[in-house]
């Protein structure tokens, strides 16, 4: 029995998979998942580009510069002295001010810019007539920080919105897309139960869904990676906690594919239209950090946040009710994070044979 | 396992709107069709044959199994839909090939199954093109392939001559009938009379969710009392019989045939009247034939549904 229904559960997937991979109607879900992996290359291209002109311009520095050189010029030191430290500047510009003294005749003021880089930071010197007004001191990308950002486009781009709408595209239209193709009875009249049908559909979608949302993830990570240094990427990966983080990010993509997924394959058997189950289901997440602990729990981004490996640091000043959304749970143990979407899917899944078990063909009413 | 499809006393309402009501119907082997007018009744009782849609009271058995366990039922049951809707981007011969592995059959034996279907249904040729560029009557036929590729013993099809071409329709009623020979239930909804006729070993009538008739067509016109039966008798000497007809009182009304060759009596008993024919005959009337000119499914179709919707 159990063999049959493997070979109807591999029939269903290969039939839905096609339809759900390649469906003009998906393609948004492409674009969502795509959408962090362009804003990392995009970032990765520009530091890339950045640390190359920098490079450049170093090789025209008079002498060798450490970053100590580059702290060391204040407000108050002369163009002289400023030379005498660091060399002529490899880049500068300058442009002439005509000011009018309250006091006195007008004269004019000589602003000049200097641009000094070590190879991996860079000075800005403003002088105003010969005088240094002001310094900026941009130290280049740092991975650390850079993990924070990817974090927080994880957690609050990826997961709650990519992934949230890319399982309400993909799992809805598992049984509601049928039902308005009118195709849904070629399934009914097979020699199939409906709750093996429902378990094989939700299969399918899974593995859309998994692979579109895992591989967008892993490629986003690589976007990251790119742009560093390989020896501060080694030790990044190899000897911090590069890849324990890569696989905890994967997993709590494939974790909320899991979880969505049961949630929209259900709200699809129950509610005509999407837009009703995604706006209660999203404000319901959103709202998750604000319920009494008990209630926080029937939630798929509970134990998803708490899974996430980067805490993201609230900024001071950041206004109470943003604080509370971006700080993380009363930590759970990972094993009962993962049993946790396990098992509130499961129930979902329950739930739904039930309703799938009833289902009638309608069509004239959908 | 039971020999027959049984509905007892099934009724299906759609909210307030009435589906079918209070059916209780014991269906045989051999070919039945489903009569009545559009709104009778007839998918809505094929869909709740089929399990699509759930009685609202009552039971329905199928050989015996309940449609709530489509796992047996249908290795059993083939169904053609009226839907003409297909999955996107399918060819005649996946369409058919990969329903049949949703029955858990191994690559071999869907592949020879549907290739046997295709051939029944004429479309070996186009079994490589997709299904959206199908004509109206090749996706017809491949609804029915798809039905029949894994052989079932209880076919049930939706208007299954609409959109064939005549040749195609008399290969389809010749492989209905072939199917009915084998001992399979074949029940067909149509609102072409004149095919049912052809067609039908038994009729069920329907009128606004109700089964009005049901049985042998002979049965079923026997059994409408109020309605004279009319017979047409084919003989050399018409205005002789029919004042003796007349006379006799055995004939409430006696017309001469469109085509001048006989006469068409309308008798209240028809089995009296067969009888005293006997005795007329004896005096030197030639008769060439007596035939029952009312026993069709059209008839009985007027009789008790009216001519509305009936297609003839």
């Amino acid at each position: 029995m159990r063999r049959a229904w493997l070979r109807q559960i591999l029939a269903v997937i290969r039939l839905e998979v096609k339809k759900t991979f390649f469906a003009k109607r998906g393609l948004w879900i492409y674009l969502l998942a795509l959408m962090p992996l362009a804003l990392f290359l995009a970032h990765a291209a520009s530091i890339t580009y950045q640390n190359e002109a920098r490079a450049r311009l170093a090789t025209h520095n008079q002498k060798p510069l450490r970053n100590q050189d580059l702290a060391s010029i204040s407000q108050g030191m002369s163009r002289e002295e400023v030379i005498k430290r660091l060399g002529k500047p490899p880049s500068a510009y300058s442009w002439d001010e005509p000011r009018q003294d309250e006091s006195g005749p007008s004269h004019v003021v000589v602003h000049e810019v200097y641009h000094y880089t070590d190879g991996e930071s860079d000075l800005h010197v403003r002088l105003e007539d010969g005088t240094v007004t002001g310094t900026e001191l941009g130290q280049s990308e740092n991975l650390g920080e850079n993990t924070v950002i990817f974090a927080g486009v994880f957690q609050f781009f990826y997961l709650r919105l990519a992934i949230f709408f890319g399982c309400l595209g993909i799992f809805m239209n598992l049984f509601r897309g049928e039902l308005l193709d009118k195709s849904l009875h070629f399934y009914f009249l097979a020699p199939l139960r409906r709750d093996v049908l429902m378990v094989a559909k939700y299969l399918a979608g899974l593995l859309a869904a998994t692979v579109i949302f895992v591989t967008s993830e892993a490629l986003q990570f690589l976007a990251l990676c790119w742009s560093f240094d390989p020896n501060l990427l080694n030790s990044y990966l190899y000897h911090g906690h590069g890849f324990a983080h890569l696989a905890a990010y994967l997993g709590i993509t494939a974790l909320a594919c899991i979880g969505y997924g049961s949630l929209f394959l259900a709200a699809g058997l129950w509610v005509r239209n999407p837009i009703l189950p995604a706006a209660v289901i999203l404000i319901w997440e959103a709202l998750n950090p604000f319920l009494p602990s008990v209630l926080q729990k029937i939630s798929v981004i509970y134990y998803l946040k708490s899974l996430c490996p980067v805490e993201i640091p609230a900024a001071p000043g950041t206004p109470p009710l943003l604080a509370l959304l971006i700080s993380s749970p009363e930590p759970i143990p990972a094993p009962v994070a993962i049993l946790g979407v396990i098992l509130v899917s499961i129930a979902i899944l329950v739930v739904s044979s039930r309703k799938v078990r009833r289902m009638e063909i309608n069509y004239t009413t959908e | 396992m039971s020999g027959d499809i049984t509905l007892d006393n099934v009724s299906k309402f759609y909210g307030e709107v009435l589906g079918v009501n209070r059916v209780n119907l014991s269906i045989r082997s051999g070919i039945t069709s489903l009569v009545g007018p559009n709104g009778a009744g007839k998918t809505t009782l094929m869909n709740l044959l089929t399990g699509l849609i759930q009685p609202t009271r009552g039971t329905v058995r199928i050989l015996g199994y309940s449609t709530e366990e489509p796992e047996k039922l249908f290795h059993l049951v083939g169904y053609s839909t009226q839907f003409d809707s297909f999955p996107k981007g399918l060819t005649g011969y996946q369409f058919i090939y990969l329903y049949l592995k949703l029955f858990g059959y191994d690559s071999e034996t869907a592949d020879n199954l549907a290739w046997r279907a295709i051939e029944r249904a004429n479309l070996t040729e186009a079994a490589h093109r997709k299904v959206a560029g199908y004509s109206k009557g090749m996706r017809q036929r491949i609804r029915l392939a798809q039905s029949l590729a894994h052989n079932p013993r209880v076919l049930i099809l939706d208007e299954p001559l609409n959109g064939l071409d005549p040749l195609a329709r008399a290969e389809m009623i010749a492989m209905f009938r072939s199917l009915a020979a084998d001992g399979c239930h074949v029940i067909i909804s149509s609102h072409i009379l004149h095919e049912v006729d052809i067609i039908s070993d038994q009729v069920i009538l329907l009128s606004n969710g109700y089964v009005v008739a049901e049985g042998q067509i002979q049965d079923v016109r026997n059994e409408i009392r109020e309605q004279p039966a009319q017979i047409l008798i084919r003989c050399d000497h018409q205005r002789q019989l029919a004042s003796k007809l007349i006379e006799s009182g055995l004939a409430i009304e006696v017309r001469m045939h469109e085509d001048s060759r006989g006469l068409l009596i309308k008798t209240a008993d028809a089995d009296h009247f067969y009888l005293a024919l006997n005795q007329l005959v004896k005096s030197g009337i030639d008769v060439e034939s007596v035939i029952p000119a009312d026993d069709d499914v059209n008839s009985v179709y007027e009789y008790l549904i009216g001519t509305e919707g009936a297609a003839v």
